[in-house]
């Protein structure tokens, strides 16, 4: 292995001006994707438009199928991965919804199907900017849910997913989350690595004795009752449990053969070592924070920023463990949960309950910021960060704050 | 504290679904004449229903509402004062689903305790189905053929009054014969009903059933895995293959026997079952091909035998045989075992002609009805019905 | 469009040429939860045995879900699979594609696999209509989708469905003190309406288990024709229908031979009537009065005999007036309505 991994590492990546769209279209051709299903909706949609040109082209050989609607576009690809097929598939903010039984009954039937979520507002009002409200629907139905924030981490993470995905011992689906436009329509240079640095990475797909076929004759979910439920629950809660440990294999390899290093896997650190306060936040308004930051620093403001990559399986503990070492904590939410605790947002939701058994618990803020797309400026992150300052010195804040809203 | 009081019915599914219904009904009504709270509820794992599926309804009532409360705390009661099977087959043992094991009809009765059977069998006969108890209880008979109809239209037959009047004669702390007439009398508006349930009250009578009498058989049940025994993805192995039937007289292989369910045997899902003359069989195979249960095993002789461990007692099979008296549906009631006609034929047949007779001449006849067959036939059954309610 | 199209060998499975030359073995088989009498066990009982083993069956939500295989046990020997209910035409399109992609790239063996999805008539003429309907559109998928069709939501307590007929008693169209009928609407034509809307389908077909060689060889030509296929299969069901199970056989020959229930196929484009319906059609075999059978079920059991005149006019107009008879309701005139009040 050692030996193969060194000569590999010897072959250069080509690299291309793609979006993150693109960048998945590529990562499924990478992985010998064999069934992928379509439907119509911006703005992931433009993932499904150049897998259909690799198609075409014949660089990508797989069944496309343009479905009727999203709820058969996943209904098509579950029943593909269960007689062995690699599927991927995909939606946008009401698509997505439109799919929900679907997606509901995916993990617990244990198939690992990929799916990119290009991140869009639910309706109404139709908008087409990004809100994470729809792929965080399915937070609690067994869905591992990750958010990258440019076009290298898309196509890195897609490959990482099929490897966690369909490991037997997590056999859970798993959706990338793609801010809208951000993402999904600006390109960027991504260095796209070779089919054997891919080969040696993922190993094919092997459903086992959960295979449908009839050399492997099951019944596969039949009606239960009460005696069984809790215990199938059970099951699906220890494959998520499970895969914590699978994960961090997988980045650990991933950067053995492809000499790309992501460091924690869960969650990226921004100048956070002597960092007095710290913003947390998901996909890609990581960028107007990261150079906020940097001007903030040479006014003096020790600020740092936390990631989060991997919402499902949510890393509490460690988490927590980072977030207690600042004085106060600012989480910006591109989402919203209506009447949740302090009327806040999700990921603001998560970090306090996350935090709870911590022995150092410092103040936390949550801002509502970006929603439907509106950009997340410099001025924003400065404001928000002046906030957790004020709340780092002991002054009651609000604790949760729209920013950037006409007011 | 308060008296609890717990009355189950025990009914063959949806054609048996509306009688539950308004006898659980009416007990609780009838004890709400004397002051008393009380909940009615079908158990909600058996729905829907299916036709034959054992299935049970609870009507639990107390003198107050806190001991009522102690009552409604368990999903359903674990002892009850009164098990009533509103169809005398199933004296033979409840199996409402896969895994759940054969569970005796008298399992819940507590010591002392009636079991209220609507029959038209002696009590030895209905003694004999019943697992025995390590303890004492009643058994009262209403006289009566078990009342089948479906959900649209109901059978107006008295079945669930004459089984009201019983309860008030065997359990009268819970309601007395005035309570459940006033109360039929306002659930129904039907006086004919109200006379119909005093009758009951005076002709019923209890036998004692004195401890480890009736069928000794150890009830088959099953041990649930635990979570982490069970396949994941909620996935579980196909029944497998079937494989060709032996003559162990003759040695002859052949035909074909299907892999049975392990873990639902549908031994108490019949009311009737298939008795099959082997001798006038001309092998058409309709009985085989029409059988929704798949019950027929193939015989090395190419006939077709009625597998208990199958059958449903639906009559299909009789209703599409095209020979006279080749298959006939006789009533549950008429048997103790389950054991496979065609060896039987084919140890002894003269013995089996006779046992076959026998058999035929107690048919379903008078004793079973199955549910609508035409506009107008409930009405031209009632007075049958209530003839032999007089006769008690 | 043929040379874009790659379409796989099917499985040959040559029609049963009569009740005792059918096969023995069972692919369906005993310790389902199905009511006494219930004619879509039947069907998937022979359904099954007409495909053989190398079949993979998906079945949508429905009585043949629940009352078929109670966890942790079931009823079938061939792989199934549960599929939600509006999704028999995507399950079927997913495991034929996810098979289809495997052989063609060599990661499994290369074989004809039989794909079906079966869905009741709430999956298929309510919820899962748009699925089919896209399924059908497919030619490069080998899949059949049958539809079993009892005519209401049986498995959740007897609901009316698309496909349930005019008047009939459901717990959600109960005759009232005002409305004696509460439900109006026509039965759905899914046959027709799937064959007329799918010219390049190679085969949709009407079956009913009262006539089961028929039907099955049916299920054989679906497989083996190649592309997606449809079979609507008519179910009496007791419970629903309410009647005593012992005449579930009965009922569907009288669902035929009153003409309420016609018997076809359409083969590479092709109608062709079968059995009764077809003597029907040429005027060789009377219909029985709707009647005869309607008052054989207490779901009709509240109708007067304007209901009924009104239900036998419907049935005459099937055959006497519809440009096919008995298959497509175009009429060459327009025909005045009258439902009885």
């Amino acid at each position: 292995m050692a030996q193969a991994v060194a000569s590999l590492e010897q072959q250069a990546d080509k690299t291309a001006l793609i979006t993150g769209s693109e960048a998945i279209a590529v990562a499924c051709k990478l992985a010998d994707v064999d069934v992928i299903t379509a439907y119509p909706i911006r703005p992931y949609d433009t993932v499904m438009q150049y897998v259909a040109k690799l198609v075409a082209n014949g660089e990508l050989d797989c069944e496309y199928i343009v479905a009727e609607s999203e709820h058969s576009q996943f209904e098509i690809v579950k029943h593909a991965s269960a007689v062995g097929a690699r599927v991927f598939c995909g939606s946008s903010g009401v698509g997505w919804m439109y799919a929900f039984e679907a997606l509901t009954v995916t993990p617990g039937l244990r198939i690992p199907m990929v799916a990119m979520v290009g991140n869009r507002a639910l309706d109404d009002p139709g908008a087409f900017g990004v809100e994470h409200n729809d792929a965080l629907a399915v937070r609690d139905l067994g869905w591992q849910l990750v958010w990258v924030d440019n076009p290298q981490e898309a196509l890195d993470t897609a490959l990482i997913a099929y490897r966690v995905a369909e490991d037997r011992r997590v056999f859970l689906p798993c959706a990338i989350s793609c801010d809208g436009a951000f993402l999904t329509h600006s390109q960027a240079l991504v260095k796209i690595p070779s089919q054997e640095k891919v080969d040696a990475f993922l190993p094919p797909y092997n459903r086992g004795d959960l295979l449908l076929h009839p050399d492997n004759p099951i019944t596969v979910a039949p009606q239960v009752n009460e005696d069984w439920l809790m215990e199938i629950r059970r099951q699906t809660a220890a494959a998520m449990e499970r895969a914590y440990t699978v994960i961090r294999e997988a980045y650990a390899e991933f950067e053995q053969i492809f000499g790309r290093r992501y460091g924690n896997p869960f969650f990226e650190e921004y100048q956070t070592e002597d960092a007095e306060i710290v913003l947390v936040g998901m996909g890609t308004l990581s960028t107007p924070v990261k150079v906020a930051i940097r001007e903030m620093r040479k006014e003096g403001k020790k600020v740092g920023f936390v990631r989060v990559r991997w919402f499902r399986p949510f890393a509490a503990e460690e988490l927590a463990k980072t977030l207690g070492r600042f004085s106060a904590v600012g989480i910006i939410d591109r989402d919203f949960s209506l009447g949740s605790p302090y009327l806040s947002g999700v990921l603001a939701t998560e970090v306090r309950a996350a935090m709870y058994p911590a022995a150092k618990r410092p103040p936390m803020l949550d801002f509502i910021c970006g929603l439907g797309g509106r950009e997340v400026t410099l001025p924003d992150v400065k404001k928000m960060s002046d906030i957790v300052y004020h709340a780092a010195e002991g002054k009651p804040q609000p604790l949760t704050q729209w920013i950037g809203l006409r007011e | 504290m308060g008296r609890l009081f717990a009355v189950e019915i025990v009914y063959r599914g949806i054609f048996q679904k509306t009688l539950a219904k308004n006898i659980s009904r009416a007990i609780v009504l009838a004890a709400h004449q004397e002051g008393k709270p009380g909940i009615s509820f079908g158990r909600y794992g058996d729905s829907p229903e299916r036709n034959g599926v054992p299935a049970k309804n609870f009507a639990i009532v107390a003198t107050d509402d806190q001991t009522l409360e102690e009552g409604m705390a368990k999903y359903e009661p674990k002892e009850v004062d009164i098990s009533i099977a509103v169809d005398d087959t199933l004296c033979k043992g409840v199996e409402s689903w896969a895994w759940y094991g054969l569970q005796p009809i008298n399992r819940l009765l507590k010591p002392g305790g009636t079991l209220i059977v609507t029959s038209r069998e002696e009590p030895e006969a209905l003694i004999e189905m019943c697992h025995r108890k390590e303890y004492p209880y009643q058994l009262a008979i209403v006289k009566g053929i078990p009342s089948f109809s479906g959900l649209w239209v109901y059978k107006e037959d008295h079945s669930d009054v004459r089984i009201l009047g019983a309860i008030a004669k065997v359990l009268p702390e819970l309601f007395s014969l005035e309570s459940v007439q006033k109360a039929i009398r306002a659930e129904w508006k039907d006086e004919l009903k109200a006379t119909s349930a005093a009758r009951s009250y005076e002709r019923i009578t209890t036998v004692t059933v004195p401890p480890n009498q009736g069928n000794p058989e150890e009830p088959f049940k099953f041990e649930l895995p635990k979570w982490s025994e069970m396949r994941e993805g909620v996935t579980i192995p196909a029944i497998p293959r079937g494989h060709a039937m032996e003559n162990t007289a003759t040695q002859q292989v052949g035909g074909w026997q299907p892999e049975r369910n392990p873990t639902f045997k549908k031994f108490s899902t019949r009311t009737m079952r298939p008795v099959v003359d082997f001798d006038t069989c001309i092998k058409c195979t309709l009985c085989w091909l029409q059988c929704p249960d798949s019950c027929f095993d193939v015989t090395p002789d190419g006939l077709y035998d009625a597998n208990m461990q199958a059958c449903c007692g639906c009559g299909v099979c009789e209703a599409v045989c095209p020979v006279q008296k080749c298959v006939t549906m006789v009533n549950e009631t008429q048997f103790r075992d389950n054991d496979s006609q065609w060896e039987m034929w084919n140890k002894d047949k003269e013995g089996y002609k006779k046992w076959l007779l026998e058999k035929i001449e107690h048919g379903p006849g008078p004793q079973r009805s199955h549910g609508f067959r035409y506009r107008g036939q409930y009405e031209e059954q009632v007075p049958e019905m209530l003839e032999i309610a007089r006769e008690g | 469009m043929a040379t874009f199209v790659d379409i796989q060998p099917t499985q040959q499975l040559d029609p049963i040429k009569g009740v005792k030359k059918m096969p023995l073995e069972e692919f369906f088989t005993s310790g389902h939860r199905t009511c006494q009498g219930c004619e879509s066990a039947l069907v998937m009982k022979l359904m099954a045995k007409a495909a053989g083993p190398r079949t993979v069956v998906l079945g949508s939500t429905g009585c043949m879900y629940v009352a078929n295989t109670t966890y942790y046990s079931t009823s079938w020997v061939v792989p199934w699979m549960h599929t939600q209910l509006g999704s028999s035409g995507s399950a079927a399109m997913g495991a034929a594609s996810g098979l289809k992609a495997l052989m063609r790239k060599g990661k499994i063996k290369d074989e004809p696999i039989n794909v079906i999805a079966f869905c009741g008539d709430g999956g298929g003429a309510d919820m899962g209509l748009s699925a089919i309907s896209a399924a059908l559109t497919h030619p490069d998928y080998n899949l059949l989708i049958l539809m079993y069709d009892n005519e209401s939501y049986a498995n959740t307590d007897i609901q009316l469905s698309g496909s349930t007929p005019y008047g009939a008693h459901t717990t959600f169209s109960p005759p009232g003190k005002m409305k004696r009928i509460m439900h109006h609407r026509w039965k759905k034509n899914m046959a027709g309406m799937l064959a007329a809307g799918h010219p390049t389908c190679k085969y949709i077909a009407t079956v009913c288990m009262s006539y089961p060689l028929q039907a099955m060889n049916s299920v054989r030509k679906a497989l083996s024709i190649g592309g997606p296929t449809f079979i609507h299969s008519l179910d009496p069901c007791p419970k629903g229908w309410d009647y005593d199970p012992m005449q579930s056989h009965e009922m569907g020959e009288l669902a035929v031979t009153t003409g309420v229930w016609p018997l076809y196929e359409v083969e590479e484009g092709v109608i062709r009537l079968y059995g009764k319906t077809k003597e029907i059609a040429e005027g060789r075999y009377k219909r029985f009065p709707v009647r005869d059978y309607l008052l054989r079920q207490g779901r009709f059991a509240h109708f007067t005999d304007d209901d009924i005149d009104y239900f036998q006019s419907k049935v005459d107009q099937m055959w006497d007036k519809w440009l096919v008879p008995g298959v497509i309701p175009f009429l060459k005139e327009v025909e005045t309505d009258h439902p009885p009040k």
